[in-house]
């Protein structure tokens, strides 16, 4: 019971419509209308550019308001167009990568990986800090800047950056985007690792079957605003499907 | 006090004021999404292309003893405000406006919107992703602001000429002085002082650019197309 209770309560829960006017190069108005449940493990999202993937992930983590429909994490709702409950982004404790790295670039390697815990007592941070740096292998980059370290690196310490915070849904949006295979291996384990010992649900952006086969637990197909997924679906509140 | 020291410190404590005061209105210009927000962008660009005279017109009437500004000076403090360092203060962080909203504006939006992102994400407030993020990453454009608030409040005339008058040791700034000097045809005098101002102004200005070079990009200056 306890195991499967902690499952459900820490199921991600998205409903969301969101229209937004058209951008790119074709100019349609786009609609993405989706009703997910993402369980804990990871969840590839697969899809051709402009299916939407984004756009949900910017729904999920708060930086988009969705026109109608709700985002809730176990019992905790995040956003409920029927109840106008709306947290803020930076309450609402949701990892995220973006596809293009966005380390301070004002700020060491070491203050960069601390931003999101900055609230801790001194000694804790720097102990987290300190045994992520070499969890991740960018130990001795530590007192650089971002412009100073490797794309690849840069890659790291922006994982190291969203992991430290104990997110309870982590967000990738194609964080592998222009790394070599080898380095690709080297991060893929890195967050198998971190997924075993962490049970929250983690959605995967990836445009790489390689990428999805070697990650992922479940995939979400996505295409045109609308998604098809393998997961078996669960209506709220029922646990009869665990 | 000299006419120069007073210059001084009206070009300190204008810069100060301003740069207290445009912050907030230059953070909401960068990143409000309001559609009539060119309005009030037009109305921060006035004093550059308005007359002096025509800025210090008003100033005049608003600070004169009917004026709203001259009312409540005088309940408050007890004195008017027209033809006083006070008075003159006010209207100089008027004029100067734009060469303080504009450069903290231009330095915030280019405050790259992804960090912004990435520093809610991780859970910092809006005040701390303003201290921590786009404060530092604006750090040259404050630079500027501050300088060249300094530079325009000395170089100005006529709104001192209209507002402060050429009260000795309190409304009568360098500028002033000059124009007053040469009237009287003391050409020495004059020349001394307008010496002193040029070179003030070319360090100055220097600041500013040595400042944007080591920036690696060319921030907002009144005189070079956005």
């Amino acid at each position: 019971m306890d195991a499967v209770g902690r499952e459900i309560t820490a199921m991600l829960q998205v409903r969301v419509r969101k229209s937004r006017r058209g951008a790119g190069a074709h100019r349609q108005p786009f609609v993405l209308d989706v009703s997910l449940d993402f369980p804990p493990g990871i969840t590839i999202l697969f899809g051709p550019s402009g299916a939407g993937k984004s756009t949900l992930l910017d729904c999920i983590a708060g930086l988009l308001r969705p026109d109608t429909g709700s985002v809730r994490v176990g019992t905790e709702i995040l956003f409920d167009s029927a109840a106008a409950v709306n947290i803020p982004v930076h309450q609402r404790r949701i990892g995220y990568v973006f596809q293009s790295l966005a380390l301070f670039p004002h700020l060491t390697v070491e203050k960069n990986i601390g931003y999101g815990i900055a609230h801790l007592p001194a000694a804790e941070k720097q102990r987290r800090i300190d045994e992520i740096l070499s969890a991740f292998r960018v130990a001795e980059l530590r007192r650089r800047k971002p412009a100073e370290i490797s794309g690849g690196e840069a890659q790291r310490v922006e994982l190291a950056r969203s992991l430290i915070t104990d997110p309870r849904v982590l967000l990738l949006d194609e964080p592998m985007t222009g790394l070599d295979d080898d380095l690709k291996a080297l991060i893929i384990e890195d967050l198998r690792a971190w997924r075993t010992a962490r049970n929250i649900p983690i959605l995967y952006v990836t445009h790489s079957k390689g990428e999805a086969r070697a990650l992922g637990d479940h995939c979400v197909n996505m295409h045109s605003g609308t998604a098809a997924s393998d997961i078996p679906h669960l209506s709220a509140g029922s646990s009869s499907g665990f | 006090m000299s006419p120069l020291w007073l210059s001084l410190k009206l070009a300190a404590c204008v810069a100060s004021l301003l740069l207290v005061i445009a912050m907030p209105i230059a953070y909401w210009l960068a990143y409000s999404t309001w559609r009539g927000k060119f309005l009030l962008e037009a109305v921060v660009a006035l004093p550059l292309v308005l007359p002096p005279t025509v800025l210090g017109f008003y100033a005049l009437l608003a600070m004169g003893p009917a004026g709203p500004l001259g009312k409540f000076w005088n309940a408050a403090f007890g004195h008017g405000l027209a033809f006083t360092f006070g008075g003159l203060l006010i209207a100089s962080v008027f004029y100067s406006f734009p060469f303080a909203v504009q450069p903290l504006m231009g330095a915030f939006e280019s405050v790259d919107g992804k960090l912004l992102n990435a520093s809610a994400v991780l859970g910092a407030s809006p005040w701390r992703t303003f201290r921590s993020v786009i404060l530092p990453l604006s750090l040259p454009g404050i630079v500027t602001a501050v300088v060249l608030c300094f530079a325009h409040t000395l170089g100005e005339f006529g709104v001192v000429l209209m507002v402060g008058g050429s009260l000795p040791g309190v409304t009568r700034t360098a500028s002033i002085a000059i124009y007053d000097q040469v009237q009287s045809l003391e050409y020495g005098q004059a020349n001394r002082m307008a010496l002193v101002l040029l070179l003030i102004s070319f360090a100055v200005l220097s600041v500013v650019y040595a400042v944007n070079r080591h920036a690696g990009r060319r921030l907002w200056t009144p005189w070079a197309a956005k």
